[in-house]
């Protein structure tokens, strides 16, 4: 499986979440379509799971190097996340929100498709690499259906004034991705004080995590300070905003002319 | 938090003034670093840091539990303070992650306010240490009197606690030095890139084989009057090797042959040969126009001459991959005999209490450099910092216990 497939892949994921959004319509009236609306957005995600598996399997290198690499997975795991918050806690509008974003990922890598590279440079040849990696993948994929879910509680939260549930879906998304953050940033430390001689440096990548890292931490102390909901589902909705630069904008700061976290080769 | 209500007191549970006091510090900082004309602060190396670290923290642990009542000594340890902190701290950050650190600033007034050495200057110190001021008391309250209810706040804030102080008091006692090393030799003095100096060190590296290994090699078409490459279109296959097929406008490449490693014999001919020595040879096809010619390509070495094909105004050329790895056989020896090591990336070797890492080679000469660096790295207070990590993360893990816990009573 090699990025030739990549397209076809992306358009059945997409097609198969969209169809089975479109399939919630009718389904007041025939709940048998129930099932084969979630069966069917499942597949699509099962599907981009199984390539991501197969690229891994030809690259001869886990997958997660470049920044398109890296968006393929969140493209699978953040449909995962409101997947899941809806079996745990019975709040369906949430995938919607992580659908067309992973589409949105999705959209990205067909517009600008990575080169096959089967290089890993030694730097990321170690055990660190997946666990360092995948722990902020996830801590990400968290923070921005936190995100996704604080901008839909100030789009009607506001105006119903009861949606207790929404609040506290952004909050405990938001706290569950900033316990993953910090695991990702002392891995990353532990990583670079193998790969690099010492923990921490001041890279503008590592700068970017810290950054992030104290948005959430603010976010957490106003929370437990009470402030008001409002302003938190504000302050949530903004702030994944800082991580997206730091995952994307980090290469184009004149900061990052030295930095030793650009893997990607040019 | 005690409600207060005398006087200016009243501000103490607010944000006003905790907002007002970080933007006067962090001001406070500038106007230092300027007078100091660009100086960053004094370091203090062992023992005076351990010293400072010992005080500060019983002076804290004094602060907070004979002063637990006192507005002020509760509005130092209180939220709103730690909140302005940590939005000062993201500002300072913030700089020091957009302004380049480290260069040497060509603009007078921002060398002398230091913005681009944040992380060592005046601003960013006093600052942290108003945030350790201020996590300290919020860790001693928490601590005293002991609650296990309390134990994960205690080991993410105090872990955060030890982990920043240690690091940053820490940092002078830090030593990274550079040993350049030839192959058949042996070198006991390093380079210190800061200072710009060289040391002696207590023990000697003899590097007996340096060594790297390379992904395959690339396809590419030359231009040399504009000194471009253009990769081509794989057709099939992934990378170079037999049944490779690249197509470019107006031609494709078949490689019909493929050797990792070989040499050429007397007549010209490439034969298999050992890795050390061997490069890549690829017997290609280039056909156009329902025409075709076959050729060798080898990545060329510093006794080969790169085998390539004019095309026009091109030239197909094999570029040499990109490092897979490079390692060092070396001998140490010292005070604790001698203890031969490898040392590659990732796997750093330690000795005599210092850490050697593989740090590069000669870039130039790639996988014929004779070079190679190594970095020797001594950190006598990694320990404390990785104390204060394992404790963040096992405060972590109960937090991560308990949003799964609490999420399920939404
Ligand atoms: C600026 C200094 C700090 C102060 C004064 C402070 C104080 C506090 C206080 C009083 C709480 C509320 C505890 C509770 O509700 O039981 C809290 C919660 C918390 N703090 Fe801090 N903290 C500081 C810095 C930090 C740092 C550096 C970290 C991260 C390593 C951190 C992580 C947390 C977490 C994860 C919570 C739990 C929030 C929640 O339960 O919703 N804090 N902090």
């Amino acid at each position: 499986m090699t990025l030739v497939d990549f397209p076809l892949v992306a358009m059945a994921a997409m097609a198969c979440w969209a169809g089975g959004s479109l399939l919630r319509f009718p389904t007041r009236r025939f709940p048998v379509l129930r099932i084969s609306s979630y069966l069917i957005m499942i597949a699509g995600t099962l599907l981009l799971g199984w390539f991501i598996a197969a690229y891994w399997i030809a690259l001869e290198r886990p997958p997660l190097r470049t920044l398109g690499e890296t968006r393929l997975w969140y493209a699978a795991l953040i449909p995962v996340v409101g997947f899941l918050v809806e079996y745990r806690w019975k709040v369906g509008w949430l995938k919607y929100y992580c659908m067309t974003l992973a589409a949105f990922f999705l959209v990205i890598n067909l517009a600008s498709p990575d080169v096959f590279d089967k290089a890993l440079m030694p730097a990321l040849q170690s055990v660190w690499f997946v666990p360092h990696v995948v722990v902020y993948l996830v801590g990400y994929v968290l923070l921005a259906a936190s995100s996704a879910a604080a901008w839909h509680n100030i789009f009607t939260g506001f105006r119903s004034q009861t949606d207790r549930q929404g609040f506290s879906l952004s909050h405990y998304l938001a706290l569950l991705g900033f316990v993953l953050l910090t695991f990702g940033l002392v891995f990353g430390a532990l990583w670079a004080k193998e790969a690099w001689g010492h923990y921490w440096t001041w890279d503008p990548k590592e700068t970017w995590a810290f950054i992030s890292w104290l948005a959430y931490l603010g976010y957490l102390h106003l929370s437990a300070n009470k402030t008001g909901p409002g302003k938190l589902q504000w302050y949530l909705a903004i702030s994944f905003l800082v991580l997206l630069v730091c995952w994307f904008g980090v290469n184009y700061m004149p900061s990052a002319q030295n930095s030793v976290h650009s893997y990607q080769p040019n | 938090m005690s409600k207060v209500s005398c006087g200016w007191f009243e501000d103490f549970g607010s944000f006003r003034l905790s907002s007002i006091v970080t933007l006067l510090v962090i001001a406070a900082g500038f106007i230092i670093q300027y007078l100091a004309g660009g100086e960053g602060v004094p370091v203090l190396s062992w023992p005076l840091n351990a010293v400072f670290i010992a005080v500060f923290f019983v002076l804290l642990f004094l602060l907070g539990v004979a002063f637990r009542n006192n507005p002020f000594v509760v509005w130092l340890g209180g939220i709103p303070l730690g909140l302005s902190l940590i939005f000062g701290i993201a500002f300072l950050s913030l700089l020091g992650g957009v302004i380049p650190q480290g260069g040497v600033s060509g603009d007078m007034l921002s060398g002398r306010l230091g913005v681009n050495r944040i992380f060592s200057g005046w601003p960013f110190l006093l600052t942290v240490f108003l945030f350790l001021s201020n996590l300290g008391l919020a860790v001693v309250w928490k601590t005293i009197p002991f609650r296990l209810s309390n134990l994960q706040f205690m080991l993410f804030h105090g872990g955060f606690w030890i982990a920043l102080a240690s690091g940053l008091a820490g940092a002078p006692d830090l030593q990274r030095l550079i040993i350049p090393v030839y192959e058949g030799r042996q070198n006991s003095r390093a380079y210190i890139p800061q200072e710009n100096r060289m040391v002696q060190l207590p023990f000697s590296v003899y590097l007996d084989d340096f060594s790297i290994e390379e992904y395959s090699p690339q396809l590419v078409l030359y231009d040399p009057q504009s000194d471009r490459v253009i990769p081509g279109k794989p057709a099939s296959g992934v990378e170079v090797g037999k049944g490779y097929r690249a197509v470019w406008p107006g031609f494709e490449v078949r490689v019909l042959d493929y050797l990792q490693h070989a040499l050429p014999d007397s007549r010209g001919n490439p034969r298999a040969a050992d890795p050390e020595n061997g490069i890549p040879y690829a017997r290609v096809r280039i056909s156009a126009d329902g025409k075709s010619v076959d050729r060798w390509l080898n990545t060329g070495s510093p006794s080969i001459r790169p085998g390539v094909v004019q095309l026009d105004r091109y030239f197909l050329v094999m570029f040499p991959g990109t490092p897979k790895v490079f390692r060092s056989g070396v001998v140490l020896s010292g005070s604790r005999g001698n203890k031969p090591a490898v040392l590659e990336v990732n796997k750093p070797v330690e000795y005599d209490g210092w850490k050697l890492y593989q740090m590069g080679y000669d870039e130039k000469a790639g996988r014929w450099s004779q070079l190679s660096l190594i970095e020797a790295v001594r950190d006598p207070w990694l320990p404390v910092v990785y104390c204060g990590f394992f404790m963040i993360m096992a405060g972590n893990a109960m937090f991560f216990w308990k949003g799964m816990k609490r999420g399920g009573v939404v």
